[in-house]
């Protein structure tokens, strides 16, 4: 024991306290400790590492959640950490506590620092070194893990995870030879494995996984084959796809085709067996095939089907290889064996093939004649003779049902051959044996023609067959939400979350995040920003917690030594928030945010004098709840009364509205999409929106750049090159560096020598029958008319020119690009007569999409079928 | 539907049809500890655009026993995607799973009391039995009915 510095010593009987502290931290007796701690700190008030296991003790005692009266202990705790570290500096002991701490909060980077810190003063520190690893890995800092691991090694040499730890760690620093030699050094020392038979298995795989990402195939099949043989791994799954792979890899074909057989036999449904099957005879169906290779192809999933007649894996993938008269004939076999089996699921499944367009118009005209021989009682089958067999519950009109079904894809008709044709079962109305299903596919219809809430009383029809059935519940939620109705679809999730605390709460601590977006949409669709953000904050925080989630794994899965699925959750960590419900809620959120930085006074709420009671009587209600925190606290540290968990401090999303850096906001959220979402337009287009507004010239730029080399002909695109021509002609200050950069790379966008007028009508001429397109050819044009200030007189009369195109016989505009087209008059400058005849003439070209129903039609059709009352929800059967 | 076994990259597709179909749900990390944990157990079925429509999380019991036992934590199909056969796929390749990497002589699972549907598929055609019956095991107060299968063991 080397000397101790002066400031550190202490007296004997304290240095028993000291001592005593320190176990009873370790047994959870807090008080005890806290006790020892203060005695202590009477006389040597000074003494970091007193202190800093004091805070430890204190932060250990807390309650998780914090509440009321428990919650300033926590801050005093940190403080008291950070006191004890400027007390004493050289001390482990006080750098350890800190790194605890930070810990605790999830702050990653702070703990990793000051483990660090620890672990100069103190070396050898085993706990000290298991926590540096974690941290490291979980920062990726691998080649700080690697040393770690090596030192940990050294003084744990006996130790299985020592070992198996510095694979790894040599494994994710990328270094594959030296994570090899790392293990077969452990091998040769370990002559006993202890392991049991399940956790060698593991190892076993991990190594064999290991060789083939080292590209060593010979020697990843030699170690399988052993591992096999020696019974150490089963054949079953894994480890034989594994060897199937490599047997191809390394060309024995034949071997490689028994193996997919027999793994085959083993799941007939597994799509990547017959992909690596028909690999081995030379026929790769993830490419395109020529005629002979598809008819190949075609029979070998005919002899499986046969085979395994309870699969449709090898029918339906045939549907995908299948071409022409072929694919008619196995695409009908296949929608004749779904009906009859009454498959819910039929249309949705075979929309895998609608990319195609002539097959999906194959599949509508099947339909076709299939609802035609339905309706003349005719058989389905190709014989003509074997009577038709529906199912009970799907009755004649069965077919109509599922036929709705089928298209949630491109709107607004599913089948070219069936667009005109009316909807008998939509308007049916049967009081018994309906099942919900007829309910959903009518509010699928109604939804995507644009009568939410049309849509969202047909699902409630739906839900109300089922009342137990969550699945209809979420929808039905899901539908009221679409139609704005917020309280309502509430309720309904109510009946399915915990009973002591709020739906919002609840779905928000079992990550539901369908229910977060869709609620942060319909706050935004309905104008209340704050809301918005509250819900899409609590999505990305949700993502947040996927990431942290990670943490306990870097120590947990060395000891179950299930390391390929360990280095698998570390790479998908990596790339987490390339997901789509993070895409998606950071999109949103963006969106907002660049609202709020475009218009300021959004922060100001407006409120009709119905929120203002709403929100005075919220308001009372939190000061009540407040009165009744502050009670319990002083209760409660009186060691009497409940005490509730802290309340959340922003529970209306104002403190989120009111932000003064609605930009960074935005960027923050943004950033993971640059790097994980790279491949999506929309993240390129967002990007612009916010380096625009930023004034970073030349990252827009690289955004426009990007955009354009993921689809050129993108309309959004189109509209921002305009914008941003517009932006740097009229901006006078730019540094010569930036202008002619600009100058250099503009061209690549928009060429020397065209003006934007001619670039922008050049644009519609391509375009000339695609809604988005005329859209953003209109969208293009306010921007050329913005170079001028005021904008010129005819901009409104020209745009609605461009507009006007949607309108014209074989183009189809989606609601969405109607809505738009609105806001781009809107920004023109329209007037109200101009607006309320575009409205009218939506109206007449989508008579089913209410949202372009005037005000008086609304209250008509409310009236006409009984107002739905806002906020209660049926009762249940 | 492709049916495979589930890996990481699953894992939220899972908590997502979960959330959509079952009233008993769980946060990421309790996935996270059946992957990480017992990795070839679980599977998922898998629409062709990708989404998890069914699945089954699956585990061995911790507690040390007689024989290695396993246990359905949860399965699900979404609605839409029923008589596909999908949850008796699923099952089975769970099962079988279990038997071949640990050596399981018995798989058990809960059923809510009110569940016929359910019931009836372990019962009819998983070939199950009911074992017990768990007053009050769930949140809202329902009973469940402890179900298991014996598994046939080599002689």
């Amino acid at each position: 024991m080397s000397h101790l510095p002066k400031h550190r010593q202490l007296p004997d009987k304290e240095s028993k306290l000291f001592k005593e502290l320190l176990t009873q931290y370790e047994l959870k007796g807090y008080k005890k400790g806290l006790k020892a701690a203060d005695t202590i700190l009477k006389k040597f008030p000074n003494h970091g590492e007193t202190l800093a296991l004091k805070a430890l003790t204190l932060y250990s005692s807390l309650p998780s959640p914090l509440t009321v009266s428990t919650a300033p202990k926590q801050d005093e705790a940190e403080a008291m950490a950070r006191l004890a570290v400027k007390k004493d500096i050289t001390s482990h002991i006080t750098w350890h506590v800190l790194g605890i701490l930070a810990k605790s909060r999830k702050d990653w980077d702070e703990a990793s620092r000051a483990f660090a810190m620890a672990r100069k003063q103190d070396n050898d520190n085993i706990p000290l070194i298991r926590d540096s690893i974690s941290l490291y890995l979980h920062t990726r800092q691998y080649s700080q893990a690697v040393s770690a691991r090596h030192h940990y090694l050294l003084l744990r040499p006996q130790i299985r995870s020592s070992w198996l730890g510095l694979v790894v760690a040599h494994h994710l620093d990328g270094d594959i030879d030296e994570a090899l030699r790392a293990y077969d050094g452990f091998a040769d020392c370990m002559q006993t494995d202890g392991a049991t038979g399940p956790e060698k298995s593991q190892v076993c795989l991990y190594i064999v996984k290991l060789c083939m990402e080292g590209g060593k195939h010979e020697e990843a099949l030699r170690r399988l084959e052993k591992g096999l043989a020696d019974k150490v791994i089963s054949p079953r799954g894994e480890a034989s796809q594994l060897k199937a792979e490599l047997l191809f890899t390394l060309g024995r074909r034949e071997e490689a085709e028994d193996a997919y057989r027999a793994l085959l036999e083993q799941n007939p449904d597994n799509l990547e067996y017959y992909r690596g099957f028909l690999r081995t005879k030379g026929l790769d169906i993830t490419a395109s095939l020529d005629q002979d290779a598809t008819s190949r192809v075609l029979a070998q999933l005919s002899t499986f089907a046969e085979s395994y007649p309870r699969s449709s894996a090898p029918r339906r993938l045939a549907l995908d290889i299948a071409q022409g008269e072929t694919f008619r004939t196995l695409a009908r076999d296949y929608l004749v064996s779904g009906l009859e089996k009454g498959v819910p699921s039929l249309f949705v499944d075979v929309k895998g093939v609608y990319p195609d367009a002539s097959k999906m118009s194959v599949v509508g005209e099947v339909v076709e004649d299939i609802i035609s021989n339905v309706q003349k009682d005719v058989s389905l089958h190709a014989d003509g003779l074997t009577p038709l067999r529906l199912p009970r519950s799907t009755d004649d009109s069965s077919v109509g049902v599922l036929l709705p079904c089928a298209p949630p894809g491109s709107p607004p008709q599913p089948f070219p051959g069936v667009q005109a044709r009316p909807r008998p079962p939509l308007h049916r109305t049967r009081a018994h044996a309906d099942p919900p299903e007829i309910h959903m596919a009518k509010a699928m219809v109604l939804k995507r023609a644009g009568d939410a809430q049309g849509a969202a009383e047909a699902m409630e029809e739906a839900r109300l067959l089922d009342g137990q059935d969550r699945f209809l519940n979420g929808k039905a939620a899901k539908y009221w939400l679409r139609a704005g109705d917020v309280k309502k679809a509430e309720d309904l999730v109510a009946m399915f979350t915990k009973k002591d605390m709020t739906a919002v709460a609840d779905l928000t601590d079992l990550q539901c995040l369908w229910f977060l977006q869709e609620e942060g949409d319909a706050y935004r669709r309905n104008g209340n920003l704050a809301m918005a953000l509250k819900r899409y904050q609590a999505l990305v925080n949700v993502f947040q917690d996927y990431e942290d989630d990670q943490y306990d794994f870097h120590t947990y899965c060395m000891r179950r030594m299930t390391l390929a699925a360990y280095v698998s959750l570390m790479r998908y960590e990596d790339q987490l928030r390339s997901h789509p419900g993070y895409f998606k809620g950071a999109l949103a959120a963006i969106g907002v945010y660049l609202q709020l930085s475009d218009k300021p006074d959004l922060k100001e709420e407006k409120l009709t004098p119905e929120e203002e009671a709403e929100r005075k009587k919220a308001a009372k209600k939190a000061q009540k709840a407040d009165q009744k925190a502050k009670k319990a606290a002083a209760a409660a540290s009186d060691g009497k009364k409940e005490d509730p968990p802290v309340p959340d401090a922003d529970p209306l999303g104002q403190q989120l509205l009111k932000t003064e850096t609605p930009l960074d906001d935005a960027l923050k959220l943004w950033k993971p999409l640059e790097t994980h979402a790279a491949a999506r337009i929309e993240t390129w287009l967002a990007g612009y929106e916010i380096q625009i507004r930023r004034k970073l010239f030349l990252a827009a730029l690289q955004c426009l750049q990007e955009s354009a080399a993921i689809d050129g002909e993108n309309p959004d695109l189109h509209r921002q090159i305009l914008h941003f021509h517009r932006t740097v002609s009229a901006a006078t200050d730019l540094p010569s560096a930036v202008k002619s950069t600009i100058e250099a790379t503009l061209p690549s966008l928009l060429p020397t020598g065209t003006t934007p007028d001619d670039f922008n009508a050049s644009f519609l001429s391509r375009h000339p029958a695609s809604s988005a397109h005329i859209l953003g050819a209109a969208g293009g044009l306010l921007e050329i008319k913005r170079a001028s200030n005021p904008l010129p007189s005819n901009t409104s009369a020209e745009i609605l020119a461009v507009l006007d195109k949607l309108f014209s016989d074989g183009v189809s505009p989606s609601i969405e690009v109607l809505q738009k087209g609105r806001s781009v008059l809107e920004e023109a400058g329209a007037d109200k007569a101009v607006l309320e005849a575009w409205r009218e003439r939506c109206r007449t070209k989508l008579p089913l999409a209410w949202v372009f129903a005037s005000k008086e039609e609304v209250e008509a059709r409310n009236a006409s079928e009984g107002p739905v009352p806002n906020g209660t929800v049926k009762a249940d059967v | 539907m492709d049916i495979r076994q589930a890996t990481v990259d699953d894992l939220l597709g899972m908590q997502n049809a979960n959330l959509l179909n079952l009233p008993e749900n769980y946060t990421f990390k309790y996935y996270l500890y059946h992957a990480l944990t017992w990795p070839e157990l679980s599977y998922v079925a898998v629409d062709p655009r990708g989404r998890v429509v069914g699945y089954i999380l699956a585990k061995m019991e911790e507690e040390p026993s007689e024989e290695p036992c396993g246990h359905v934590t949860s399965i699900s199909v979404l609605r839409p995607y029923r008589r596909l056969g999908l949850a008796n796929k699923l099952m089975r390749q769970a099962q079988e799973a279990m038997v071949a990497h640990y050596n399981a002589a018995k798989i058990t699972l809960h059923v809510r009391k009110s569940n016929r549907a359910a019931i009836s598929l372990y019962r009819d055609t998983l070939g199950f039995e009911v074992h017990l019956m768990e007053k009050g095991y769930y949140a809202d107060g329902e009973d469940a009915y402890g179900m298991r299968y014996l598994f046939q063991r080599p002689t």
